[in-house]
């Protein structure tokens, strides 16, 4: 059955469907359910959701960086406080606050 | 009641036409929160006044607007500006003593003869004359502060004021591929720099995964006040060496995943490389006598000329059926010996349709540089390098914030952010020396921080 | 809409949706009616989110149409006799319902809830005096209206009512919205308009039940619906004897009178709410020639008397 898939051949693509959630995957967390599908690579696509499943990702607040200009002020904040720096991105420019 | 079903024989046009008239009427998508289509914006103007506030120490206040425009569906050009005004005091690095402590450092410099009338300078400092060699044509003037006892030495002149701005560009070369590239300025009283980036992602899966790459180069020049000192030289008046540069490479590759519907998870790597005067320039180490632990002497501090940093931040956002939590976390370590973890949470709480509020935590843990020395003591070998700088000293920080956010329309919202940040390190280190052990050496450092956004798209 | 309680949710004997075991239900009120959604699947957060959009969107609807609070609807409503300019979603509805007028020789017409003002159904079993009935007449008949897409223009005193063909339309909306969120199976039920998106997961069909006209509250018949659509329009509760003919309270917008001898329920199944509705509606505005309109045109129906 295309939606009850435990494990993946190299060839078999895995929809990852709102409904799909096999009965016998329903007790594993999802986070869980994700890592082992990284973990447990085997050229099976479980990740990710069909196109019209990214209304949610669509969202402003949904964004990895949705308020740029905050963070660009937060990081600069904890650069000058701080002896770590970036991570992230860069921000333009430095100064010599640290 | 009977339920008799019934069908008919011939074909007459009513039902058909309703049947394709109501199929007409479903097809059009109406079924959408609003009720007018919305055009996507293609300016953005997103703006930011914050004001930084640290319990007796520096103040700031910092405007910032970043403009964003769609020329076409791919591409997109970026400019900012900001500008911050910092007064207050920061931290000299010396340790507090029992008794009152004078520093003295360059102020201005002027030709012999002319007449000195004003007497203090910035800070509460007095203004000294110092006294010039034979021969000289000028004579430097410096700006002496007394400390009185056990407190911890504040340079209270303290002062700043910075320009920044940047240009960027976004392009979409395919469907899947997208380039963008920016440079930047930066100019205070006492440094500059600029910057140019680069970067490329292209997605994968449907749009599922992205991998990112990008590359910043950043040169700046240090020009300080009373000039450049020599690395651990006696703090005194007498006018410093010159301009020190530093130029910097940082290289970022991330990967970001959709993992489902809800969940959006990004993984990034960033290493940089930094060869250069990375010494704060106005910062001292003190020297103390080894039985008494009173300063002896106060020298300028020293740091490495290379510094080499990695880092992993790992980043999601998880969308509950009407909340959102963002969550993250870094790793980070240098060759200077410095190594921290930072967690991020954020959890938007979305009260109606409208307008939110953010709860804030986080948490940051360093440990010390291997340079770190809360003090020097007078007969032992002086180090290479010396910093007594508690930002790169061992502590951690908590910050507490709260947002509330609402929409101004479709596209523009109105934000307001309060945050408190405490940073906490050892006071008393083990193995303190003399009147050294009932200082407070790393007072906490505590921070309000009050930030409201506006962001318009038109 | 309207949301005279009385009136519309006990008009028509109604339908209700059998849930599973394992079932998300979502339940609330909306246009003056008891609402169901019912998603076929175990994941709890898809039930409730499915039952949120739904919920959402027919809320959306009853506060735009809404006849008594400020709305679209109110807003046409009072400025009668000026030009309006319509969004989108109410010129297709007015498209619709001039289309529906058209097929139905004047029967269906959105322009009749004036009549109000003549027929109270109070229980009391009077009838308006003829003088005031032409009065009122006088506001009704969709061809007093001026409609140029978008440009909507009734006569002074006119009114729209899109009560006939809200709760269907939104049925519609709201499962074709929560159909771009999910592809498992599902049920909208608003006060017996109901509709799903096809089979169950496993295959077998929903259950629905109509409720006994004599005895509110027992099912009389149970039906399994696979695909498409159900609408009841009925007459059941309150109606008029006066010499030997029984008057229901659904009015015949060119007369301005009851029809009369209308079945007590009909029920229509089609692809869409929409167009079950509909034909429910225009099969009861015939009266006792119901039936055969139903059968001239080959409509899966039941009427009941």
């Amino acid at each position: 059955m295309k939606n009850n898939c435990n494990l993946c051949s190299p060839n078999l693509l895995c929809e990852r469907r709102v409904d799909a959630t096999a009965p016998t995957m329903a007790w594993l967390p999802k986070a869980l359910l994700a890592a082992l599908a990284v973990a447990g690579s085997s050229g099976c696509t479980m990740l990710g959701a069909k196109p019209w499943e990214h209304d949610l990702l669509a969202e402003h607040s949904m964004q990895i960086d949705s308020y740029p200009l905050e963070t660009t002020i937060d990081d600069h904040i904890y650069f000058s406080k701080e002896g770590s720096s970036g991570g992230r991105s860069f921000a333009g420019g430095g100064c010599g606050c640290n | 009641m009977q339920l008799k079903a019934k069908t008919g024989t011939t074909t007459p046009g009513v039902r058909r036409a309703l049947a394709a008239a109501a199929a007409g009427l479903l097809a059009s998508g109406h079924a959408k929160a609003q009720d007018a289509p919305v055009e996507q914006p293609s300016t953005t103007i997103d703006s930011a006044l914050l004001f930084y506030h640290e319990v007796n120490r520096v103040q700031a206040i910092e405007p910032e607007v970043n403009v964003s425009h769609k020329i076409d569906e791919d591409s997109t050009f970026i400019f900012g500006i900001a500008a911050d005004s910092l007064t207050g005091a920061t931290p000299l690095g010396a340790v507090p003593s029992t008794l009152p402590q004078t520093y003295v450092r360059p102020y201005k410099v002027i030709p012999l003869g002319t007449p000195v009338t004003v007497t203090s300078a910035s800070g509460g400092s007095t203004v000294v004359i110092i006294p010039p060699p034979t021969g000289a044509k000028t004579q430097t003037l410096g700006a002496s502060t007394t400390v009185p006892p056990n407190t911890y030495p504040l340079d209270r002149g303290f002062y700043d004021q910075r320009v920044a701005a940047h240009l960027g560009w976004e392009q979409a070369l395919t469907q899947t591929l997208k380039l963008d590239g920016g440079v930047a300025y930066s100019k205070e009283h006492d440094y500059r720099s600029e910057s140019v980036h680069v970067g490329l992602s292209q997605d994968f899966n449907a749009h599922n995964t992205t991998v990112s790459a990008a590359v910043n180069y950043e040169s700046n020049l240090s020009f300080p006040i009373g000039g450049t000192p020599a690395p651990l030289t006696v703090m005194n008046a007498d006018w410093k060496g010159p301009d020190a540069s530093l130029h910097e490479v940082d290289a970022v590759v991330g990967i970001t995943q959709v993992m489902s519907r809800r969940w959006l998870a990004t993984l990034s790597y960033s290493y940089s490389d930094a060869h250069g005067y990375q010494t704060d320039p106005y910062k001292i180490v003190s020297v103390v006598d080894p039985v008494s632990g009173q300063p002896t002497e106060q020298l300028y501090e020293s740091r490495p000329d290379l510094r080499r940093k990695q880092s992993l931040f790992f980043d999601n956002k998880i969308h509950l059926p009407s909340d959102v939590i963002a969550a993250s976390m870094r790793a980070y370590k240098d060759d200077w010996g410095i190594k921290s973890v930072t967690a991020d949470l954020r959890y938007r709480w979305q009260m109606g349709p409208d307008y939110y509020l953010e709860p804030h935590l986080r948490y940051y843990s360093q440990g010390a540089a291997a340079f770190f020395h809360y003090y020097l003591v007078s007969g032992e070998a002086i180090p290479e390098y010396a910093s007594a700088d508690t930002r790169l000293a061992k502590f951690h920080a908590q910050t507490y914030g709260l947002k509330f956010g609402m929409p101004v329309d479709e596209t523009s919202e109105v934000n307001v952010r309060i945050e408190y940040y405490d940073q906490h390190g050892n006071g008393s280190p083990a193995g303190a020396i003399g009147q050294l052990q009932q200082q407070n050496l790393f007072p906490d450092l505590k921070a309000f921080t009050l930030l409201f956004g506006f962001t318009y798209a038109f | 809409m309207r949301f005279d309680a009385a009136a519309e949710a006990l008009t028509s004997p109604r339908w209700t949706a059998t849930a599973e075991r394992h079932d998300r239900a979502t339940q609330f009120t909306a246009m003056a009616s008891p609402c169901l959604v019912l998603v076929d699947t175990p994941d709890d957060w898809v039930g409730a989110e499915i039952g949120e959009i739904v919920k959402a969107e027919a809320l959306r609807i009853e506060a735009k149409f809404s006849r008594y609070r400020p709305s679209v609807i109110t807003n046409i409503n009072q400025n009668s006799g000026r030009s309006i300019e319509v969004d989108a979603e109410t010129a297709d509805l007015i498209d619709y319902s001039v289309l529906c007028y058209n097929l139905s020789d004047g029967l269906f017409d959105i322009t009749s809830g004036a009549l109000r003002r003549a027929w109270t159904f109070d229980g009391s079993g009077t009838v308006p005096a003829a003088a005031r009935l032409r009065q009122v007449l006088e506001c009704v008949g969709w061809h007093r209206v001026t409609w140029n897409r978008p440009a909507l223009t009734l006569a002074a005193g006119m009114e729209l009512d899109f009560g006939g063909i809200g709760k269907e339309y939104a049925v519609d909306r709201a499962l074709a919205l929560a159909q771009e969120h999910t592809s498992t199976a599902l049920l909208v039920n608003f006060g017996g308009d109901l509709r799903v998106s096809g089979p169950r997961r496993d295959g077998s069909a929903w259950r629905v039940a109509i409720e006994d006209v004599d005895r509110a509250g027992t099912a009389a018949g149970l039906l399994e619906l696979s695909r498409g659509a159900l609408a009841t329009s009925g007459d059941t509760y309150r109606h008029v004897l006066k010499d030997g003919a029984r008057y229901g309270h659904v009015l015949d917008p060119r007369t301005g009178w009851p029809v009369v001898d209308a079945p007590r329920a009909v029920t229509v199944h089609a692809d869409t709410c929409t167009e079950a509705g509909l034909l429910a509606k225009l099969a009861l505005l015939r009266g006792a020639g119901a039936e055969d309109f139903l059968k001239l045109e080959k409509v899966r129906a039941w009427c009941s008397r």
